[in-house]
């Protein structure tokens, strides 16, 4: 087995200060859910790579700091090669096209090919696209207006109409006997005599 | 649409005039005959010697109460009767789908809407998940679209929503199909996120189905009930019978139970005489969208909050809208299919009740108002009398108790069998509808065939109604004091309601709100002991009730709740339907995982949106641009800062979703935080970033069930 030799030698940060840098990174990496742990690990390098240059040029910035700016440019650089031409803004580049990423399953199905802008599978590129497409259903817009209620009082009623059913008198009456019936049963049980 | 109630817009899928003239006719006879031979008797007992004062005020308190008895006893005994009449009732709308029906194809477009405010966002996307999973059985799915429209403004609930929107649609393949709407400013509550649907989205479909945050519905129910729509263009509101679900404290599953046993024929009752002018319930009914667009927006009321203003209880005037734009509002007498959760516990049922009360007690503005069909005049005045009879209780025993302080009783022969005889008919009134119902289930087997089961049942009615006579004085404390407290003039917020028990029960809270209601009975009980002992023997239920209130809160929220007993069952809990039993099995999945550390739990959301790059990509996108985003800049920059050096609980709940409104501080939030160097970043952030990873491996599952993504 070859050996495996890392060169990172920044000039400038301490190497706690790089060490903390490296844990954000493989933190900030692993929230992209890409269990492919040698990806991870390149991209760390080449981040760090990238954050060692920057500090150099501004090393009043913590490396930390220097290196997720860094990843978020890269991040940027490969999501905007991907959406090219699809009139989205900066904004919504960064966050549809990490939301694409997620959609299309990208980090199971190419996780060697993410911030990897040398190599683009069309097939990712189109998934990615065709996720963020989606969206929801055209408005139709209707009024609503709320009509004033007349809080007088009461007023016209609903338009029954006669009961024209066959013998409708009788049988209300025999409805309004047999209620006067078992009123008056009720009286005389309990009135005195 | 003036003020007269229209025409109907057609008679199919309402009784006929006639029928329904027929059907009132009796229900009311029969009703006036008991209220009247009630306050007869009454008056005969208290009219010796001439009436006091405190006389007159008994039976003028006594009308309207005995009234309401009376109404509910002839709908439930009506009920029973039609649920046990050899032919079924001919103004059952399922009547009217043939089997040809059942084979034609859908023609027409359905929104199911879910309104949610600050709602257990697991339970509302598993419950969305089990609905479309039995409408995607059906076949008939590409007729539905699902609309979560949120309210939330917790800021957490608010980014749930969002992931646990996502994964469902990429779990069940249903983008397009599933859409999540949040308001910015939650104007008229949840009438107001429903109006707003239909003023976006309105004219795209042909019916709405309105959920609440807990409702479950079959597909096959749905899709005939669109069905029963198509058929009859003259139903412009069909409202089902929810049945309640999910319990698991004692008082949840008595009331589940004794809703399971008594509702179908209280609901068989109320199809029998409120006919086309049934009511609205606010959920699990499916709406004509056109002529509820039209006629159904709700116009504010005259005078402030909390009397006028905003319409509260927005279901009863909506359906009095609609029957009277010309369109019947119909009851579907069906205990299948439909189902919601009830409060756990009595606190929380007052405090559902609150709410309630004062929506109810605002329809007053409405009783007299013009056009009303009489119907829907009643059901406001029902709606009213449900919250109004308990300070007329409270009144009529305080009556009592002065009457029996005054040395009067009742004398001579005639006042005395009177008074036998209402009391004999009260007790008939209050306990032959339970009977009747509990002996139909004994003979017939409706919810239950195994014999052992009916018996079961029959012992567990017994129980609920000792239960119920603990409750109901306390209610009427209650109710009377949130009726005092409208008339007075003091609103409520809008809170999420809690459905479930969660972290067990809190001593304090029931001392706290049953402390006074006890103290009262203790009093009341002296007072009524000097009186005098048979006094004291009449009113002691009542106020035996009150002193125990704090116990018996403590004891009906307990998880204890005899199931394994065999006692009050349920259908539903013994034989979950698939909808049911697909949505328990989801929720077991997510209850039974490991949690994460208190204080990451409750602010999951926001860590999600802050450090996850996917969340915060979903709710960027999700967000729409603000038009002059430099004018509040710094302030939001200066809130951002504060967010990261000293972590959320630094910022005010209304800093935090001001925070999260905003693209640019939620995109340059994420990298703020990743890139701040650790002394930099408050303890709460520390944590989180060495722990996000940990414990969450896919943060968009992490409240739903893990599925396989749907081909």
């Amino acid at each position: 087995m070859e050996a495996v030799t890392i060169h990172f030698a920044p000039k400038t940060g301490s190497e706690e200060e790089w060490n903390e840098a490296y844990a954000r990174l493989a933190d900030y990496f692993r929230s992209f859910r890409l269990h492919n742990r040698i990806r991870r690990t390149q991209l760390i390098l080449e981040t760090l790579r990238r954050a060692a240059d920057a500090h150099e040029a501004d090393p009043k910035r913590t490396p930390t700091a220097h290196a997720i700016e860094q990843a978020r440019l890269m991040l940027r650089e490969w999501l905007g090669q991907i959406y090219e031409g699809m009139e989205l803004t900066e904004s919504q580049i960064e966050g549809s096209g990490r939301l694409g990423f997620h959609l299309c399953d990208g980090p199971t199905r190419w996780p060697h090919f993410f911030i990897d802008r040398d190599n683009l599978p069309p097939d990712m590129a189109e998934a990615m696209r065709s996720a963020i497409r989606a969206s929801g259903p055209r408005l139709q817009v209707s009024k609503m207006t709320p009509r004033a209620i007349d809080l007088g009082l009461f007023g016209d009623e609903e338009e029954d109409e006669t009961d024209r059913r066959p013998f409708a008198f009788v049988r209300y009456f025999v409805l309004l006997l047999f209620v006067a019936a078992v009123l008056t049963a009720v009286y005389r049980l309990t009135i005195d005599k | 649409m003036g003020s007269r109630t229209a025409q109907l817009a057609s008679h199919a899928g309402l009784p006929s005039v006639t029928t329904s003239r027929m059907r009132r006719a009796t229900f009311f006879s029969f009703v006036f005959l008991g209220t009247v031979i009630g306050i007869w008797l009454l008056f005969l007992m208290l009219q010796v010697d001439g009436m006091a004062w405190y006389e007159v005020g008994i039976i003028l308190v006594f009308i309207p109460l005995y009234y309401q008895l009376n109404v509910g006893f002839w709908t439930a005994l009506i009920g029973v009767w039609i649920m046990n009449r050899a032919k079924p009732d001919p103004v059952d709308l399922f009547r009217t789908i043939t089997k040809d029906d059942l084979d034609a194809p859908l023609h027409a477009t359905t929104a199911i809407i879910i309104p949610v405010y600050n709602e257990d966002v697991t339970r509302v996307f598993e419950g969305l998940r089990a609905v479309y999973n039995s409408l995607n059985k059906t076949g008939k799915l590409e007729h539905f679209d699902f609309f979560i429209l949120s309210d939330s403004d917790d800021s957490n609930k608010w980014i749930e929503e969002e992931t646990g929107w996502l994964e469902l649609c990429r779990q069940l393949n249903a983008f397009g199909r599933i859409f999540y709407r949040k308001r910015r400013t939650p104007i008229n509550r949840k009438s107001g996120n429903v109006s707003d649907f239909c003023r976006r989205w309105g004219k795209r479909y042909r019916y709405m189905i309105v959920f609440d945050a807990d409702s479950v519905m079959s597909g096959s129910l749905m899709v005939n009930m669109v069905r029963i729509m198509e058929k009859n263009p003259g139903v412009g509101i069909l409202q089902t019978f929810p049945k309640q679900i999910g319990a698991d404290t004692f008082l949840g599953r008595v009331m589940q139970f004794a809703q399971a046993l008594y509702g179908p024929a209280f609901i068989a009752g109320l199809n029998y005489w409120q006919c086309g002018e049934a009511n609205f319930w606010g959920h699990n009914a499916i709406i004509r969208l056109a002529p509820f667009i039209e006629y159904c927006a709700l116009p504010p009321l005259p005078a402030k909050v909390p009397f006028g203003g905003h319409i509260m209880s927005h279901d009863f005037v909506e359906a009095a809208l609609m029957r009277k734009a010309g369109y019947a509002v119909r009851l579907i007498p069906t205990d299948h299919g439909s189902y919601e959760e009830g409060p756990p516990t009595l606190i929380d049922m007052l405090k559902r009740d609150r709410r309630w009360c004062l929506g109810n007690m605002q329809h007053f503005w409405l009783l007299f108002a013009r056009g009303w069909h009489p119907i829907s005049r009643l059901n406001f005045f029902h709606g009213i009398m449900s919250y109004v009879s308990s300070p007329l209780w409270l009144i009529f025993l305080v009556l009592g108790t002065i009457m029996a302080g005054m040395g009067e009783g009742v004398m001579g022969q005639q006042a005395s069998f009177a008074g036998q005889l209402l009391l004999l008919l009260t007790l008939m009134f209050i306990f032959l509808p339970k009977t009747v119902i509990v002996m139909d289930e004994v003979v017939t087997g409706r919810m239950f065939k195994p014999f052992r089961l009916r018996m079961l049942t029959a012992f567990s009615s017994l129980l609920d109604t000792l239960l119920f006579t603990f409750m109901a004085p306390v209610m009427m404390i209650f109710h009377s004091k949130f009726v005092m407290k409208t008339i007075l003039g003091q609103g409520v917020s809008w809170v999420a309601q809690r459905r479930k028990l969660g972290s067990g029960i809190d001593w304090r809270e029931p001392i706290l709100t049953f402390g006074g209601t006890s103290i009262l009975g203790v009093a009341w009980g002296v007072l009524a002991f000097f009186i005098s002992s048979n006094f004291l023997l009449w009113i002691s239920p009542v106020l035996l009730a009150l002193v125990v209130a704090i116990p018996f809160a403590i004891m009906t929220s307990s998880n204890r709740s005899l199931q394994r007993f065999g006692l009050f069952l349920t259908p539903e809990e013994l034989h979950p339907p698939p909808v049911l039993q697909a949505l328990n099995q989801h929720l077991k999945e997510v209850k039974d995982r490991p949690k994460m550390q208190p204080e990451m739990e409750q602010r999951y959301g926001l860590i999600q949106v802050c450090l996850d790059p996917y969340v915060n990509g979903l709710h960027v996108s999700l967000l729409r641009r603000r038009k002059h985003p430099h004018h509040s800049r710094e302030y939001f920059a200066y809130l951002a800062q504060k967010l990261v050096a000293q972590g959320p609980n630094s910022l005010s709940s209304k800093e935090l979703v001001a925070v999260l409104y905003d693209q640019d501080s939620v995109t340059h939030l994420h990298y703020q935080l990743w890139s701040a160097a650790d002394e930099n970043l408050a303890p709460f952030w520390r944590l989180a970033i060495r722990q996000y990873n940990l414990v969450a491996p896919n943060p968009f599952t992490h409240l739903l069930a893990q599925k396989e993504v749907t081909a």
